[in-house]
């Protein structure tokens, strides 16, 4: 779905930057997310890719710079004009907007496939065990895992822990799903299952950002591109034109090492 | 043979004191233990330099330094204690230094990710504690604690120089009695290792246990 111009954003994201020590990972970005729109961020490791996605989830606190979803600050309160660092329970108020899905999926080990799933919704929802089981086998029955259910994440390949992952943060309604390289731990032949869960996401309107490897992906899904380098956005735009032409001499060269990689 | 037919009852009697002994400063220690790890976790800087300093004078002193501090010393903080209970104590906040150390070690073999895909459900972190982090950590840490525990037992050797009637103190008792030195002492350490073959057989019990679910 295309996100029209006169829209306002879901997220935005202003001057972000992000120091680890004295190294510093964000260099001032700015970035819109609009409803339903699919958003992949590409770029080599070391960009700042993981650490975008990670500072608008507040897993990383940012130094400077604003994320706001739906006018809402993420991460700080200002009071008097200053900032300070909100507590577990506005993080929590803050963040309930989003899901999240890991590289290496995190699932809790001693939990059975349908317990990852609907732990937050007994906890946090303090939902009934019947209910959040229910909506448990609705959202694995979503991502094809619903006849896995009683197994123990250490019982499923890749590809099923993944989805369980992303059954997971479903299962709390998000309005927003940030993926961090959901493929990038799989072997190849367990990543298809993974996109194609998230390519019907994408479809139902599913507002995504998406930090990913996959080329492939990101020209079929997206509705824009993002590439970054250093700490900046270099580039972005439709996948399309970002792809056939690129206007940097980096992603040209980032695409060019890709294609070569993967004849 | 009359020495074992003589002395038996009384060296099952400091068998029993040194398993009654061990059990309490076990119980207390293991609680203690993680309260300190906890501390060490949070928030701050004077709460975890506290801990972290708790630690390091456990380890860092013999445990009949802190036997001798407890029972000679207590009584000039107002610690009047009989001997058996100051062994207790002695041996539970010493031992509650290295469950501690243990505990901590477990807690962060459980990857990171873990506690940022509960935060980021919006799971508060006490919960994110007690249902993520404690049930598999107490898995992980069974073996290391098991063994602690039988280093906790041999310690307990020590309570006999504060007269603590425990096994290690009645094999000298019989020794001074009989003027023998190889039989009671013998009859001692069957004894602990005994109790100790014992305790490290439930520990690979309680191993397999936690393994299978």
């Amino acid at each position: 779905m295309k996100p029209e111009a006169t829209d306002k954003p879901l997220i935005e994201i202003r001057n972000l930057r992000k120091r680890f020590g004295t190294i510093e990972v964000l260099k001032g970005i700015d970035l819109a997310i609009h409803r339903s729109e699919v958003l992949c961020v590409i770029g080599p490791s070391g960009s700042g890719k993981s650490t975008l996605l990670r500072s608008i989830a507040f897993l990383e606190a940012y130094d400077e710079g604003s994320v706001t979803f739906e006018d809402r600050l993420i991460g700080y309160r200002e009071e008097n004009g200053r900032r300070r660092r909100a507590g577990e329970r506005e993080l929590n108020a803050d963040r309930s907007g989003f899901g999240m899905v890991f590289q290496h999926f995190h699932l809790w080990p001693h939990m059975s496939v349908m317990e990852n799933v609907t732990e937050a919704l007994r906890v946090v929802k303090a939902l009934g065990r019947a209910e959040a089981e229910q909506i448990g086998r609705e959202m694995l029955d979503k991502v094809g895992i619903a006849a896995h259910a009683a197994k123990y994440p250490e019982q499923l390949s890749g590809g099923q822990k993944q989805r369980v992952a992303i059954a997971r943060a479903l299962a709390m309604k998000p309005r927003v799903m940030l993926f961090d390289e959901p493929t990038s731990a799989l072997d190849p032949e367990l990543v298809g299952e993974v996109l194609a869960v998230m390519k019907q996401l994408a479809q139902e309107g599913m507002t995504m950002m998406v930090v990913t490897h996959e080329m492939g992906f990101a020209a079929h899904v997206a509705d824009t591109v993002v590439f970054m380098d250093q700490g900046r956005i270099v580039e972005r735009g439709d996948p399309g034109a970002t792809f056939a032409d690129p206007k940097s001499d980096r992603l040209r060269q980032f695409l060019n090492t890709w294609r070569e990689r993967s004849i | 043979m009359s020495f074992i037919e003589t002395y038996t009852p009384l060296l099952l009697s400091g068998l029993w004191a040194t398993i009654r002994i061990c059990f309490l400063a076990t119980l207390l220690a293991l609680p203690l233990g993680l309260g300190v790890t906890l501390l060490l976790r949070r928030p701050g800087r004077a709460l975890p330099a506290l801990a972290r300093l708790y630690v390091e004078v456990m380890r860092g002193t013999p445990i009949l330094v802190v036997l001798f501090l407890l029972y000679y010393g207590g009584p000039s903080i107002g610690l009047v204690l009989e001997a058996e209970p100051v062994g207790i104590l002695g041996l539970g906040l010493y031992g509650a230094g290295y469950f501690a150390e243990i505990f901590r070690a477990g807690l962060q073999s459980i990857p990171q990710g873990q506690r940022e895909a509960a935060r980021m459900l919006g799971i508060p972190s006490w919960r994110i504690l007690l249902r993520i982090e404690l049930p598999q950590m107490l898995r992980l840490v069974t073996p290391p604690v098991i063994n602690q525990i039988i280093v906790l037992i041999k310690e307990s050797a020590a309570l006999s120089i504060i007269t603590v009637a425990e096994l290690t103190k009645i094999g000298a008792q019989i020794a001074n009695e009989t003027f023998a030195v190889i039989e009671p002492y013998l009859a001692v350490a069957l004894l602990y290792w005994l109790l100790i073959e014992l305790i490290a057989l439930a520990g690979h019990w309680l191993e397999r246990k936690a393994k299978h679910g």
